[in-house]
């Protein structure tokens, strides 16, 4: 930063720490690791690996069984090649073992094409000691197999993948299906608390009795967690004793109070319901609030030059609240997007993904299949859409900052 | 006249009441569910209004279960994160309204995209470092809490700070106070309005904080109240009289917040997200 003085500097610099270890490198790694098949419950493919690797753990455990389980097998072997050929393979295995360096503290090291072929010549060379021991009787020829198997399983082959991941993602229907149902949740229940907000301020604008009260209340639903609201409503909702979904299904919203949860369309529309309804106070207290910087002396004038209510909404409540509009409906808008707590404590994405926003369908791809290298693509196509939101809302309101001057 | 004005008046608190309405009957029909026996919540008359047995059992069996534990959690995790950030913001947003210095505005942009970030997409690389760290079940998940909170408190605090007529400092500084004296002494004192409503803000984002808990923090000893009640759903059957003690007992010390602060509440959001 130029300009400032080091001591002044200091002001700032642990707000960029912490936002440049805690925002930006993970948005960054985030990024790294779309191009990388990178799995957590596979031992292959746990890191982003531009070249060969070795796993140095497996192998030293391989070296140990191998040498235990062949010195016990030994004593059913007659032939004495045979018997040479086994002895061979475990001073091979454990010659290369101290070659690469097996005890070290590092547990997958990097290894080269020299080093890869002899592991890939001691693995043939087990194959062989396998068939020889197949003529014999031996204990331990089962667990052998394995055990050689992982002789090759050591090398750890790269997982850079380049932009075939994205390349996969273009073809996930289950990606533009959440991407679809993340919209539609978005748009429609962003609208009803426009609508809803802009009714409730315009009667909380009003010089009313008990004004704290409705304020109070209003705070209740935005400030309790999401995750604690999405249950209260699941309660709310639940096919026996759910309250709401009986007046649902008694209204005939519904045929039957179980169909609130258990239907497609029934499930959106309960998650709707229950956004609206945390959501649309906190709106409504934000519009409130630009209401009140509205001059009361211009809806005086209006009334003088004759305008009814209705005009004076639309020509002079609604153009003088636009900015406020547009700052509420942007982080709305991102909000719903980004949902996550809600759907995911309130119907987990079902039923048959049929509520499964981006959100949700990224955190199952990373948390419960670890795959964080496609996960986190599902999360970029998210981070490029909120992008564009971004952007739409700031030259709307960069334009109108502009009207304003 | 008179008749139009009394008509007027009835829809308008008739729409009020109706609006009350539908915010706290949840928690009411929570409340009195919380009150019934398992067999009644599941049974026939599910519906009835006043439990026909009233019973406790469902807060026993909450506390055995150790909400208690969790909501200690909460007020920990909530309280440190309230005093790192608001210092840290307070600091940042001080400098940014008064020193002038190149990249103000780049600044203040990132803290703006910061805001917009889905959070899912910093989950997964936060999660592999505190795996190495070997952070994951401790009190260091505050610290990505510093992705959701940190750029609205610096929204909110600059805003303060620009309230603060800059001739004060200047007053100061020929007395000889240092910048950070200046602050401490002169600005803070003025400023603690502010600083406190920020306060009020980051403390309940934390305290609504799931994912990162979720993720990092697997050992139910560290789960916060969200978690903890995120996982009286992971049965066989949804234990709703559980479920919704639990909910009481949750909405309890945000009601008593939102009754306490609810000015500082409000001017809060009003700041961190209208005045730009």
């Amino acid at each position: 930063m130029k300009g400032m003085s080091f001591r002044q500097f200091g002001f700032i610099l642990p707000l960029l720490v912490l936002i440049s270890v805690f925002s930006l490198w993970p948005v960054l790694q985030s990024f790294t690791y779309t191009f990388f098949d990178y799995k957590l419950n596979d031992q292959q493919k746990a890191g982003l690996y531009f070249s060969d690797r070795f796993n140095l753990e497996l192998f030293s455990e391989s070296e140990l069984y191998v040498t235990l389980l062949l010195e016990e097998d030994q004593a059913s072997v007659t032939n004495e090649a045979d018997l040479n050929k086994i002895n061979q393979f475990i001073t091979n295995v454990s010659n290369l073992a101290n070659q690469l360096g097996t005890g070290q503290e590092e547990k997958v090291i990097k290894i080269n094409d020299e080093e890869k072929e002899a592991v890939l010549r001691l693995y043939e060379e087990g194959l062989a000691v396998l068939d020889a021991l197949q003529t014999y009787q031996t204990p331990n020829t089962e667990n052998l197999t394995f055990i050689i198997e992982d002789i090759q399983n050591s090398i750890i082959p790269p997982n850079f993948i380049g932009l075939q991941g994205y390349k996969q993602a273009l073809s996930d229907t289950r990606l533009f299906q959440s991407m679809g149902i993340t919209l539609i949740f978005t748009s429609i229940s962003v609208f009803f608390e426009l609508i809803l907000g802009i009714i409730l301020a315009l009667i909380l604008n009003q010089s009313l009795k008990g004004r704290g009260i409705i304020r109070t209340t209003s705070l209740i639903p935005w400030a309790i967690p999401t995750a604690v609201a999405a249950l209260l409503w699941m309660y709310l909702y639940n096919g026996n004793s759910g309250i709401v979904a009986n007046l649902f299904a008694t209204v005939g919203l519904i045929e039957s109070p179980q169909d609130l949860l258990s239907t497609g369309t029934g499930a959106i529309f309960a998650t709707i319901l229950a956004d609206v309804w945390k959501t649309t106070p906190y709106m409504a207290l934000l519009l409130l609030a630009g209401l009140q910087t509205i001059p009361k002396s211009l809806y005086e004038a209006s009334d003088i030059d004759g305008a009814n209510k209705l005009q004076a909404f639309f020509n002079i409540t609604l153009p003088l609240l636009k900015p406020s509009i547009l700052v509420a409906l942007l982080f709305r808008t991102l909000d719903a997007f980004r949902v996550f707590d809600l759907v995911y404590v309130l119907t987990g994405g079902g039923p048959g993904g049929a509520t499964e926003t981006v959100s949700v369908y990224a955190y199952k791809v990373m948390f419960s299949q670890t795959n964080f290298g496609y996960g986190s693509i599902i999360v970029m196509f998210m981070f490029f859409c909120v992008a564009i939101i971004a952007t739409i809302f700031v030259k709307l309101l960069g334009t109108n900052v502009m009207d304003k001057n | 006249m008179k008749k139009r004005t009394n008509w007027r008046k009835v829809t308008l608190y008739s729409s009020i009441i109706i609006y009350l309405f539908i915010i706290i009957f949840p928690f009411i029909w929570t409340l009195i569910t919380s009150f019934k026996t398992s067999g009644e919540i599941m049974g026939e008359n599910a519906l009835r209004i006043i439990p026909e047995v009233f019973t406790w059992d469902n807060y026993t069996v909450l506390f055995e279960k150790g909400i208690l534990g969790a909501l200690k959690t909460s007020f920990i995790v909530s309280m440190s994160t309230t005093l790192y950030i608001v210092v840290v913001a307070t600091l940042a947003s001080y400098a940014i309204s008064r020193f002038h210095f190149k990249g103000k505005s780049l600044l203040m942009g990132l803290i703006l995209a910061v805001s917009m970030f889905p959070q899912m997409i910093t989950v997964g690389p936060i999660y592999q470092l505190f795996l190495n760290l070997g952070w994951t079940n401790s009190y260091a998940v505050v610290l990505p809490y510093s992705t959701i909170t940190l750029p609205l408190a610096v929204w909110i605090l600059v805003t303060h700070f620009n309230q603060i007529p800059h001739g004060i400092e200047e007053a100061a500084r020929i007395d000889g106070a240092s910048p950070l004296q200046t602050l401490v002494r002169v600005i803070f004192p003025l400023a603690a309005p502010g600083v406190f409503t920020t306060g009020i803000i980051v403390f309940i984002s934390a305290w609504n904080e799931f994912l990162l808990t979720i993720t990092l923090n697997i050992n139910r000893e560290y789960h916060t109240v969200p978690v903890f009640m995120s996982f009286l759903k992971e049965q066989f059957s949804i234990l709703w009289g559980e479920v919704t003690a639990a909910t009481i007992v949750v909405t309890i010390p945000t009601l008593i917040i939102v009754l306490l602060f609810q000015k500082q509440i409000v001017s809060g959001l009003v700041s961190g997200s209208i005045k730009e």
